[in-house]
């Protein structure tokens, strides 16, 4: 199987000293889509534009399609870049901008124009490609950025947090289009973002980094319902965690001794016995129960012992949602939400002891940071 | 509550600030129409006249007072400033675009650079005078003056170009790379036409500052004077309206210069605009 894209133990240390990306290993295969998640100042932009050749490469390598690209320049690297505020040139109309890489490349007139009419068609830019882009909305001005972008015919499209300067619901139309471009052309995304909701959504694979390090690769499935690591676990999804000291292991199923009881869940990563360990509930698998008398015994026969109790703090409910919040014992509270037919308004009333319960496999253990 | 008192404070400063820039060159202006020849750089007006414009262009009877020796030296100059506008020109752009990455010693080159419009320019005029002696260099406008006029005013095109790279967004620049532009064509093809109303701002401050240079070209131009110099020459003998009227001229041209940048500038701020609200979009 080819790669793509292959970067073997890339860093980055800046002139000062400090290391920007740490040890960063992926390899990507053709058309897939990989978004790098991660907190501002995480290291995913300088990964990304350590692919692109705009940064050096301190250590390891970046290899595409095999070939090592190292030392080559931004203009020689079969990768484009797509900028979060476009970068389009002003003192071109549209077309031209679009057009601007095949014309440097020198590709005669009629096929230019043939394959710049094509992917202006494709991005529904017919009404303004003879405009300037100065005049044009946000997602119009983006949908040239990635005509420009693709027309070239990149190996890698690298995407900077393009939909970043987008209004919400111009992001959600203009996601779809992503992908559903991505899908039809078959080229290899990279996509940076500090959104998880657009990570979780576009991409086949995220990368979660953390402080210049990689703290998780994975489909958005499992990366949402099976964190590997403490710094995931809290920044994706909304989960509770607890920690506590795991009691036992069997069958990669972890028993972990809480001060909110003994919990069980799936275990991922090197969790040992006596170690310590994080309990990460996702808000999404927590059941609420009354806490009427024998209720406790009755839920934690059906759900492995994973119950705690919990007081209502508040109750709203916003249009067909209904939003818990739930205090447990030492301070901890959790939020839960659910469409108003399972949490009716008036069924919870602020001060009420309710209980919270999961199945053992909807919870992860994973060992304490 | 507070405009009541800064706005007439602020209207006062703003009448008083350009009484004082254009009071004299009113002055002169009215008194470049005195009549002539007997009538002097003083008030009153004896009678209304513009025989001291026809006077500077040779246009009236031969009287004892000698025609403006500028033919000359305004050649000279306005040469020396547009040579020197070119030069600082290329030069403040490159320098300025090499500072766009910081570079080891960037701190004591900048200094450096800045010093050239810092020091006292008598003295710069006189130390090159003396280094032209103990070298054996022939003074000329042309050459001494020519280079000290570049050290003056690169500095000024070089903190123009600088503000004007501050503010221009690189990713311009990346993306042209990315789509296979090397970096010499995306310089001129993207680059350029977007720092181009710095550029042209540059230009006249360098060429401005040429023009009018005079304490440097006093010890460094040698024989052939320069118009200020040779305008300078005519005071020391007995001052005419005929400089005045010169002075009134010259004041046009500036004008017009200023009519062209502005045009000019327009142009290319009407495309930088589009920038502008591009990136905040």
């Amino acid at each position: 199987m080819t790669l793509d894209l292959e970067l073997r133990t890339v860093g980055k240390v800046y002139d000062n000293g400090t290391p920007a990306v740490i040890d960063f290993d992926l390899a990507v295969t053709k058309g897939e889509f990989i978004a790098f998640l991660g907190p501002s100042g995480c290291g995913k932009t300088t990964t990304l534009r350590m692919i692109a050749g705009f940064e050096s490469i301190s250590s390891g390598d970046v290899l595409i399609r095999g070939a090592r690209v190292n030392d080559l320049p931004p203009e020689r690297r079969p990768t484009s870049m797509i900028f979060q505020n476009y970068a389009l040139f002003p003192h071109m109309n549209v077309r031209r901008n679009i057009g601007y890489g095949l014309e440097v490349k020198g590709l005669p007139k009629a096929e230019r124009d043939a394959k710049v009419d094509r992917i202006i068609a494709t991005l529904g830019l017919d009404d303004v490609a003879d405009k300037r882009p100065d005049r044009l909305s946000g997602g119009q001005r983006q949908r040239i950025a990635l005509a420009r972008g693709l027309v070239v015919e990149p190996d890698i499209l690298l995407l900077d947090e393009p939909l970043g300067a987008l209004d919400a619901n111009l992001r959600k139309a203009i996601q779809n289009e992503l992908k559903l471009l991505q899908k039809t052309l078959g080229i290899t995304f990279v996509f940076v973002t500090h959104a998880q909701s657009e990570a979780l959504s576009l991409s086949d694979r995220i990368v979660v980094m953390n402080q210049g390090r990689i703290e998780q690769i994975s489909p958005p499935h499992a990366l949402y319902t099976r964190p590997n690591t403490p710094f995931v676990a809290q920044f994706i999804g909304r989960n509770t965690i607890l920690d506590g000291e795991v009691r036992g292991l069997a069958n990669g199923a972890a028993v972990v001794e809480t001060p909110l009881g003994v919990l069980s869940g799936a275990a991922n990563g090197p969790v040992r016995e006596g170690g310590r360990a994080q309990v990460v509930v996702p808000a999404e698998a927590i059941e609420v129960h009354a806490a009427v008398p024998g209720a406790r015994e009755s839920v934690a026969a059906k759900t492995g012992g994973n119950v705690v109790a919990g007081r209502i703090r508040r109750a709203d409910v916003v249009g067909h949602v209904s939003h818990l919040s739930v205090d447990l014992p030492g301070g901890r509270a959790v939020a839960l939400e659910a469409h108003v037919d399972k949490y009716p308004p008036g069924a919870f009333r602020p001060g009420g002891d309710i209980l919270l319960a999961w199945t053992p496999a909807e919870a992860t253990v994973i060992p304490a940071a | 509550m507070h405009s009541t008192v800064i706005k007439p404070i602020l209207a006062v400063y703003t009448g008083l600030f350009l009484l004082f820039l254009y009071g004299p060159l009113l002055v002169l202006a009215i008194l470049s129409f005195q009549t002539g020849p007997e009538g002097g750089p003083q008030f009153p007006i004896i009678e209304w006249s513009t025989y001291w414009y026809q006077h500077l262009f040779g246009l009236t009877p031969p009287s004892r007072i000698a025609p403006l020796p500028i033919e000359e030296s305004l050649v000279r100059s306005l040469v020396l400033a547009v040579a020197t506008m070119i030069v600082s020109t290329v030069l403040g752009v490159s320098a300025a675009q090499a500072f766009r990455t910081r570079f080891r010693g960037s701190g004591v080159v900048f200094y450096l650079i800045v010093l050239g419009m810092m020091v006292p320019g008598v003295l710069v005029g006189l130390g090159m005078a003396l280094v032209a002696n103990t070298l054996g260099i022939d003074r000329h406008w042309w050459g001494t003056a020519f280079v000290l006029h570049v050290v003056y005013t690169f500095p000024f095109a070089f903190l123009v170009m600088l503000a004007i790279f501050n503010r221009f967004d690189q990713s311009m620049e990346e993306a042209a790379w990315s789509l296979g532009v090397s970096p010499a064509r995306t310089f001129r093809k993207v680059t350029f036409p977007l720092i181009f109303p710095g550029v042209l701002s540059a230009m006249l401050f360098a060429f401005t500052l040429s023009y009018d240079e005079f304490s440097r070209t006093l010890f460094a131009s040698g024989r052939d004077l320069t118009l200020p110099l040779a305008i300078y020459g005519t005071f020391s003998v007995e001052i005419h309206p005929n400089v005045f009227a010169f002075g009134v001229l010259t004041t046009l041209f500036s004008f017009a210069l200023l009519g062209v940048y502005a045009v000019l500038m327009t142009l290319s701020v009407r495309r930088a605009k589009r920038v502008a609200i591009q990136e905040d979009a």
